[in-house]
């Protein structure tokens, strides 16, 4: 649905993106991470329309962005970071205006209008002038305009931003909801919000891709070896030798008093042999949990890994 | 085209949701008005003892009144038109919104000609009250065509459009809407002031006699090529003429293609964004 190839983008000397390829599939729900300031606004603005690449192509339903400017710009919608409005119109005639460019006409547009407003809990505010909504319901105008005429593609640029966090929960539900009828491309620094909502992550930093996985691949086990936190009561010196007999035990280490992390292989059976050995040695097990890493480390570790690559 | 329509709509009625509109049409029918007046009692009066003002017979009405009159009313545009101008792309540029309009499916010719359909909207505000002021002179002057008021209209209107598209122009470079406003009346105001300075221009200049011939025919020709812009091109001097009723031709292509140029440019102004890259 969605298809970026080598995008390059310069303002001036400096690369805000730099070969930045990814692709999104129909129906497909994609995180876009990324520190402030990594490119992830300027690549969706190359994929909107708004600006063009230096160098590299942006496809969406297959009409390249720049050949076709008008066929993309009717199966997406976009929600701009700013969110930017006509703060001196009311609510539905500002969304009549949108429904009205997207080609709706009469009953259809006014019928639309109420689809929006409905979905987005905007039917009570109809009628108020934008400038004087709270930025919550600002926000909801914002997605609104971008849900108008039922764009297969929806681009969402930081859409939970500034909101409080009664806000913030109702805006997520409201993405996920979406995620049933649309492609969703959403671009975030708030880690949990992906992992709430997308499928897929892609991150991105200083202007160029450095992670693209599912949530699953990231968040779970990498594969090649299992990583265990215990609790273990007893003396140090016994439970390492201990835990050194059991087959598959890599590595131990002590995080703290009585804390252990233990490194193993892949083995399914792990955890049970673990907690066998430790019962059998007369060892006290008051908790073995295997340690999954969050989207945080898989963030701290791309960007990390990609920092220390330049250096 | 359906388009285009949106986009004026949203922009003229938006005039009127801000107090803009209702300043730029109250202060023209204001200063108008009063110098409607002004010239009208100024003009009665001359046509009751015309040689008290220096006059030989009754002052004609086109010469005296109805032409100075026309061509104050578009200069008046000249002082409020930065109003109307001003806010239409730099606006959208500094608020932000042109992100969503130019992320909407619009092509940029649509949002050209929307924009200047709705300061055009404006424009057909201002030439409601200078009709009105028409229909004062068709009621109270004798022997006046009402062909020759509806050319003044016309003429103040055609003008008008045409200050707009520079302004439009001018409000598509800028972000700030106080820079596009400032920037515009000063290219208007020094496109006029040039514009009666040229009046006093001699027909050629003198050279000095050591040049060789080709050096001044080259110099004469670029004088004569400066002196018809500078005469032909400010926006007032085709009005004189076209609001005493006479009507020709290249004065109303003059203006078209004055707009036309000007639309043109902020049209590529709209397509740089994108070369840009």
């Amino acid at each position: 649905m969605i298809v970026l190839t080598g995008v390059t983008k310069y303002y001036g000397q400096i690369a805000a993106v730099e070969g930045v390829s990814f692709s999104v599939e129909a129906g497909e729900v994609i995180g876009f991470l990324g520190p402030n300031g990594a490119g992830k606004t300027t690549t969706l603005r190359i994929l909107t329309g708004f600006t063009t690449a230096s160098r590299g192509t942006a496809k969406i339903a297959g009409f390249d962005v720049n050949d076709h400017p008008i066929e993309v710009k009717r199966r997406v919608g976009y929600l701009p970071e700013s969110v930017p409005l006509y703060r001196e119109m009311i609510v539905r005639k500002f969304l009549g205006y949108v429904a009205e460019i997207k080609g709706l006409q009469g009953k259809k547009r006014v019928h639309e209008v109420g689809r929006v407003m409905e979905r987005c809990g905007l039917s009570h505010m109809a009628g108020r002038t934008i400038g004087n909504l709270s930025k919550g319901y600002r926000q909801r105008v914002g997605l609104a305009q971008a849900l108008i005429g039922n764009p297969p593609v929806l681009i969402l640029d930081e859409p939970t931003v500034g909101l409080d966090p009664r806000q913030i929960v109702e805006i997520r539900d409201m993405i996920k909801n979406l995620a049933q009828e649309h492609t969703v491309l959403l671009s975030t620094h708030i880690l949990p919000e992906v992992a709430m909502v997308c499928e897929r992550v892609v991150i991105i930093n200083r202007g160029h891709i450095v992670a693209e996985d599912s949530m699953a691949n990231l968040a779970g086990v990498s594969g090649d070896k299992r990583v265990f936190d215990a609790d273990i009561l007893g003396d140090e010196t016994a439970i390492r030798i201990t835990l050194a007999d059991v087959h598959g035990v890599r590595d131990v280490a002590v995080e703290a008093k009585g804390r252990y992390r233990i490194t193993t292989d892949p083995d399914e059976r792990m955890g049970v042999l673990l907690t066998t050995a430790l019962v059998r040695a007369n060892h006290g097990v008051e908790n073995l949990r295997e340690r999954t890493r969050t989207l945080e480390d898989v963030f701290i570790e791309a960007i990390g890994a990609d920092e220390g690559d330049a250096a | 085209m359906r388009n285009t329509w949106a986009v004026c709509k949203r922009e003229f009625v938006s005039y009127f949701i801000t107090p803009v509109g209702y300043v730029v049409a109250g202060v023209f029918a204001l200063i108008s008005g009063i110098g409607f007046a002004a010239s009208f009692i100024g003009y009665a009066r001359a046509t009751q003892s015309p040689s008290a003002y220096g006059y030989t017979g009754v002052p004609d009405f086109e010469e005296t009144l109805l032409s100075p009159f026309l061509v104050f009313c578009g200069l008046l545009i000249m002082f409020i038109g930065p109003l109307v101008t001003m806010r239409l792309l730099a606006e959208e540029k500094n608020r932000g919104t042109a992100e969503l309009l130019l992320t909407h499916p619009l092509r940029n010719r649509e949002i050209v000609f929307g924009k200047y359909g709705a300061a055009l909207g404006m424009l057909l505000v201002m030439m409601a009250v200078v009709s009105i002021q028409m229909a004062v002179v068709w009621y109270f002057v004798p022997h006046v065509e009402p062909a020759v008021l509806g050319f003044g209209v016309i003429t103040v209107f055609l003008m008008g459009a045409a200050f707009l598209s520079m302004g439009l122009f001018v409000s598509s470079i800028t972000r700030n809407q106080v820079t596009a406003g400032t920037a515009t009346f000063g290219l208007w105001f020094v496109s006029y002031v040039l514009g009666s300075l040229s009046r006093d221009l001699p027909d050629a200049i003198a050279l000095p006699e050591n040049w060789s011939p080709w050096a001044v025919r080259a110099a004469s020709f670029g004088y004569s090529i400066f002196r018809s812009l500078a005469t032909e091109l400010p926006l007032d001097v085709h009005a004189q003429e076209m609001a005493q009723g006479v009507l020709q031709p290249e004065d109303i292509l003059y203006y078209v293609l004055f707009s036309a140029f000007w639309l043109f440019l902020t049209l590529r102004v709209l397509e740089t964004r994108l070369w840009r890259a």
